[in-house]
């Protein structure tokens, strides 16, 4: 049962289910891949020279070279103009290229159409291998990067992702390259060993195996496509060797084991291995100044420098003013405070502050860009970070991994560096780490950094939230309802955080119920009312404001209360 | 003419099959894989009637309809159920159909075999009508008129029935469904029931109709449903009507005028340009992104 | 949810035992002597087991022609094993029609010391595997393999099943004479290997006759409905149709082309050799023309007892695939008893050597090629069965 070939499929079934790997991990479900493998294995067998005058391994890596880049452009090809599709409908679209590659090469003269065309079979089991731990060295050193987590961001939450600054576009497209890649060396490495390719080796039905083996080896862990590939692979070999009988009942068994694992492993195979989760490093304080130092770079605005000013700004959703000629003028180091009874509008003009509604009306600046003319992720960069009135952290991810992908905008990429062990990645990720874990001791959540951000309290994760964005050192940070779910004891220590990092130079937007706290830590008060700012003033002013008690504080008093 | 109505009555029973996948997209966001196998059992199922128990096929039907709701039952608290509150439950609920399937698959074969089964020559009368010089089988009218009987009897279902309420809530907020007193589970197995119901009489018309079934005859008719709910709408059950009769019509023309080789291109074709040009599909409402 | 990951791991480490226990216990290669015997042809005894693998698609897209194919060997097995001398042991793995699996089960059978190998189902599945058991230095006896240059892989590599360009030049020719044809539509499935090849013998043969082809219609393995293209072609209003199928399109195609009121002569080959097409067609496959390797309605005393054995044991009527699959049998035989020694050698001179051989496909000779040569059929559909076309 173990004979050569069963040793070259388990390589080259896991380096298929990396190709899906590379985009599972962040998130995208593509079913292209059986294309971009056909697509290669045609063009590398067709053009690389033959191992009869060159030597085995120079044609093998020759068509390697030719058949991964045939898949990158493919890829690549495909993915700019499918890349902002989601979900189900990215994987039908990608699902129809490959099927449109696949009818191609069948009506096509020099692939032989479906009799297919002869390769010779030079791959050995030992290259198949090698080329294996290439791969899964790749995505082992890609893991714990900035742009490991950034994928991973990607996947859990797009939006928070957009939020921290991460290009999603091109993260999404360039883990679409990866995969592409990737799968064109496999569909070389196939053709090379199987002697004939034909169309109907990269179908439909193959690519849904490569999803499988992904899937059921654990598309969060580098080790899962490999563990797939050893299960499916040997469920025929283990079948026949134990004397099953050839028919119907091996397909069901082989079906049942699926389900089951699938059933019963969420996280797939990989998750019966111990996970190893970033690591707290607080190091020494001198450390710790010097990070921060390196990493806390940015110039914030001062006193009097405007951070925001809104004119006439007006958001309409068909005919209902979410937001109606909005003026605000922020200037650095002020502490604002944003009321208003539900459904006044606060979270719609955060949000065009933020860059994640636009505009109907009016004009904005925001950190001197305009929020609704340019990506979510700049205004990011420009220095506005947020939180959001329902949780949007990374649920599967580690407290310290949210904080770190925080500072994605803040740290060096490293996961080339990291792919030649450098050791300047290591030192730059330990910078990073030493900064996410003084964020969360902000926030006072040293002690769960290795908590999954799913598993933790209401108010754990609302402070999260608080840790993340400050993890990005922003200059304008925005807390969308950060003492929803709060005692008055947390609160109250919200509330000296919040004017400790005003102190730091911060501007600070504020949206809260907690009328009490917003009246103690303000240095200013704008109230909303259907839409509209009704008042502005100091603490002292708002609760003076006759239209305001009449309509906000007058009528819920039961939200003060609590 | 002849071609018009052969485009017509292939695309009423991809529409048919569609509209089950459809359905459980459009109510729970998720695409059941284990549809096409529903739609080969039940066309074995169906010849095992009539073949075996000698029942007329206007009651073969219905049980048909019957078996297919149990098996979407199956798949729901097999496939779907456990799953539900895993945050992979999306990919996770594709492999678990796909492994269901399979299984459905397997003891198909164990029962009937590998060979291709057909319905008895005699189970539907074989009356031919000559319309404007196109031949059309009783069976082919048979099969459009049930075909929108079903969709039409669907969409009343959706619109105004107290189940479609709920399953319309729970389209557009699960969790606001629960709280509005909606028994989301009954909710998700009834869709599930139906979608595969409806997936189930198609199998059954569509071997009646070409005279043959096929243990793989769902994964043939499979990439055409996708290819059919992405072009009419993912949810949206006029989409997946008109998608169909639009595949069927579009293909039968590229064989006229485009040639066979690329037919099956034009229904890839058709998919990718809605996906760029109009990704919520012809039917489907262009969901408002929440923060 | 704790036991029941406590159950996996428990099951995981149970195949995991399985498999080293396994791995570690198929040394296979030669074994020993006790495949030579003593003695020839009917006199023959050879006192070991003679392993016979096959690796045939018995579950995937391609398993009714497995089905088929494994009932015909065992069906030839059991006939053999009630003879003196010599005893098989035929094991039958199923190849799940993906290369993977064929290629694995190969190497087990070169690998474990079976003295011949039959299959695969498939022709790219035969390029894909055969080539291993030729490395091997194991025979192998292809049945069903239609496609050109399966035998040039190497010196171990036999068939039986005739090839396309030995079928279908003749069944163009008879019907061309019979019907009188002189503008003729081609069909066929372009993406199956099978039917690909068969597309192309056969256009060129009508290439090299007078007929005009009026238009090339294609279709994929895995379609039923064939209304827009039966209908294209019956617009093209020709004197015959020619399809290069398989039995899963032949059914459904012939059934629509009869409901469209296209009454012209349908010509098939070896793909529609089955007794199913009446079976399921009933009524329409009247009149349809089949070109193939095996007679079915042979009266020779080998298909006689075939056609009887068979549908006794298996309650149906056997198709070109099982006639090919017995054949193939008790030629190994005829080979095994030429030498009187089941070496994987022996086996390889004697089937060289099969000449004239009696058999259900008639009387067959293996030429230097190493390809089968007997007489082709060209059958026609005529009361519910086939008759030979006169």
């Amino acid at each position: 049962m173990f004979t050569e070939s069963t040793f070259v499929f388990i390589a080259l079934t896991a380096i298929f289910a990396y190709s899906f790997y590379a985009v599972l991990v962040a998130g995208q479900l593509s079913l292209g891949q059986a294309g971009f493998a056909s697509l290669a294995a045609f063009t590398a067998a067709s053009l690389a020279p033959d191992p009869g005058d060159v030597g085995d391994l120079p044609a093998l890596l020759i068509a390697i070279v030719i058949g991964m880049a045939v898949g990158a452009a493919a890829a690549l090809i495909l993915g700019l103009p499918t890349m902002r599709l989601r979900g189900v409908f990215l994987a039908i679209a990608t699902l129809a290229f490959a099927e449109a590659v696949r009818i191609l090469i069948i009506n096509m003269e020099w692939t032989g159409g479906a009799q297919g065309m002869s390769v010779p079979k030079i791959l050995e089991p030992w290259m198949a291998w090698v080329v294996l731990a290439l791969v899964a060295y790749w995505f082992w050193r890609q893991g714990p990067t900035r742009y490991g987590r950034a994928l991973e961001a990607i996947r859990e939450d797009e939006l928070a992702a957009r939020a921290m600054g991460i290009d999603v576009g091109n993260h999404r497209l360039s883990a679409f390259i990866a995969a592409g890649a990737i799968a064109g060396l496999y569909g070389v490495l196939w053709a090379f060993y199987v002697r004939l390719i034909a169309p109907e080796d990269f179908g439909f039905a193959q690519a849904i195996d490569g999803l499988v083996t992904a899937v059921v080896g654990g598309s969060t862990a580098f080790v899962g496509p490999l563990l797939g590939s050893v299960f499916l692979t040997m469920v025929p070999e283990v079948q026949r060797a134990i004397g099953i009988e050839a028919g119907w009942i091996r397909p069901f068994l082989a079906s049942l084991l699926l389900l089951l694992v699938i059933l019963f492993l969420p996280g797939g195979l990989a998750s019966l291995l111990p996970r190893r989760a970033a690591r707290l490093v607080t190091g020494s304080a001198d450390e710790r100044a010097e990070v921060e130092s390196r990493l806390s770079q940015r110039v914030h605005p001062t006193d009097g420098q405007t951070v925001v000013k809104l004119q006439g700004l007006g958001k309409d959703y068909g005919g209902v003013h979410a937001n109606r000629d909005i003026d605000l003028h922020i200037t650095g180091g002020e502490i604002i405070g944003l009321i208003g009874p539900n459904g006044a509008g606060k979270t719609t003009l955060v949000n065009m502050i933020s860059g994640m509604t636009k505009p109907t009306s009016g004009t904005a600046e925001v950190l001197g860009l305009d929020p609704g003319g340019v990506a979510v992720h700049k205004v990011a960069a420009a220095g506005v970070s947020r939180t959001f009135q329902h949780s949007k952290l990374f649920a599967r991810l580690s407290a310290l991994e949210n904080v770190m992908v925080g500072g994605h905008l803040v740290s060096k990429p490293t996961f080339l560096r990291r792919m030649l062990w450098l050791p300047s990645a290591r030192r730059d990720e330990r910078r990073l780490a030493v900064h996410a874990a003084h964020c969360l001791n902000r926030v006072g959540l040293a002690d769960k950094e290795g908590v999954k951000a799913s598993a933790l309290s209401y108010g754990d994760q609302r402070r999260l939230e608080i840790a993340r964005a400050l993890a990005s050192d922003p200059s304008l940070l925005i807390l969308d309802e950060p003492a929803a779910g709060m005692n008055h004891v947390e609160a109250d220590a919200l509330s000296d955080l919040i004017g400790s990092l005003a102190q730091d130079g911060l501007t600070i937007l504020l949206i809260e119920h907690n009328v009490g706290m917003v009246m103690k830590t303000c240095s200013r008060i704008v109230v909303l009312n259907f839409g509209e700012v009704i008042a502005t003033g100091t603490p002292e002013e708002i609760a003076n404001n006759p239209a305001v008690v009449e309509a906000y504080l007058g009528s819920s008093e039961s939200e003060d209360a609590s | 003419m002849q071609q018009l109505l052969n485009g017509l009555f292939t695309g009423s029973i991809y529409a048919l099959f569609a509209i089950g996948f459809t359905l459980v997209f459009g109510v729970l966001d998720r695409l059941n894989l284990a549809h096409p196998a529903v739609f080969a059992v039940s066309a074995f199922v169906g010849i095992e009637l009539v073949e075996v128990a000698g029942l007329s096929i206007w009651l073969t039907l219905p049980i048909v309809f019957v078996v297919g709701s149990l098996l979407g039952v199956i798949i729901e608290r097999v496939a779907f159920r456990p799953l539900k509150d895993r945050p992979d439950a999306h990919f996770a609920g594709l492999i678990s159909s796909i492994a269901l399937a399979g299984m459905f698959i397997a003891l198909l074969q164990w029962r009937y075999g590998p060979n291709t089964r057909r319905f008895p020559v005699d189970s539907f009368p074989s009356t031919t009508f000559t319309v404007f010089g196109a031949h059309v089988t009783l069976l082919q009218v048979a099969i459009l008129v049930i075909s929108v009987l079903l969709m039409v009897g669907l969409s009343l279902l959706v619109a105004r029935s107290r189940l479609g309420r709920g399953m319309r809530a729970i389209a557009e907020n699960p969790t606001a469904a629960r709280v509005l007193g909606i028994n989301v589970d009954r909710v998700t197995m009834t869709t599930f029931a139906i979608s595969s119901a409806l997936g189930a009489v198609a199998g059954a018309l569509f071997a009646m109709n070409v005279n043959s079934a096929q243990l793989g005859m769902g994964t043939a008719i499979e990439l055409k449903g996708l290819a059919v709910i992405i072009v009419g709408g993912m949810g949206s059950l006029p989409g997946a009507l008109v998608g169909g009769l639009l595949l069927g019509l579009a293909e039968v023309f590229a064989v006229q005028y485009v040639g066979s080789s690329w037919r099956d291109m034009v229904a890839f074709g058709l998919l990718f340009l809605i996906l760029l040009v109009r990704p919520q599909g012809l039917f489907g409402a262009r969901k408002v992104r929440e923060v | 949810m704790r036991t029941n990951l406590f159950k996996l791991t428990a099951a995981a480490g149970v195949l995991a035992l399985a498999l080293t226990a396994c791995g570690s216990d198929d040394g296979g290669g030669e074994t020993d002597g006790a495949l030579a015997g003593e003695g020839t042809g009917d006199d023959c005894v050879i006192d070991g087991e003679v392993a016979v693998g096959a690796a045939l698609s018995l579950t995937g897209a391609a398993a009714s022609y497995g089905e088929s194919q494994k009932n015909g060997l065992e069906l030839a097995a059991e006939d053999l094993n009630e003879k003196e001398g010599v005893t098989y042991t035929l094991t039958i793995e199923d190849d799940q029609t993906d290369p993977r699996q064929a290629i694995s089960v190969f190497e087990g059978f070169v690998d474990d010391g079976t003295s011949i190998i039959i299959g695969p189902t498939l022709s790219n599945t035969a390029f894909q595997a055969q080539p291993i058991a030729q490395e091997g230095s194991v025979p192998v006896l292809a049945i069903s393999n239609t496609a050109a240059g399966i035998t040039e892989q190497g010196d171990y590599i036999f068939r039986n099943s005739l090839t396309e360009a030995q079928v279908i030049p003749q069944t163009v020719a008879k019907a061309i004479e019979t019907y009188d044809l002189q503008s003729v539509i081609v069909m066929y499935s372009n993406d199956d290997a099978f039917t690909e090849s068969g597309y192309e013998v056969m256009a060129s043969s009508l290439e090299e006759s007078d007929v005009t082809v009026a238009d090339t219609l294609t279709f994929s393995k895995s379609d039923t409905d064939f209304r827009a293209l039966l209908t294209e072609a019956k617009n093209a209003n020709p004197d015959a149709i020619f399809v290069s199928g398989l039995i899963e399109a032949a059914i459904p195609l012939v059934t629509q082309a009869r409901e469209l009121g296209i009454e012209v002569p349908i010509i098939g080959g070896n793909g529609f050799n089955n007794p199913q097409l009446m079976a399921d067609a009933g009524e329409a496959a009247e009149g349809v023309v089949v070109g193939a390797a095996w007679n079915s309605a042979s009266d020779n005393a080998e298909n006689t007892a075939f056609l009887a054995d068979y549908e006794e044991k298996f309650g149906s009527q056997p198709d070109q695939f099982a006639a090919q699959a017995y054949a193939a049998l008790h030629i190994i035989d005829a080979a095994v008893r030429s030498g009187c020694s089941a070496e994987r050698d022996a086996i390889k001179e004697g089937l060289g050597g099969i000449s004239d051989m009696p058999t259900v496909l008639g009387s067959i000779s293996i030429n230097a090629d190493r390809d089968a040569e007997h007489d082709a059929v060209v059958q026609v559909v005529e009361g519910g069965s086939f008759t030979v076309l006169p």
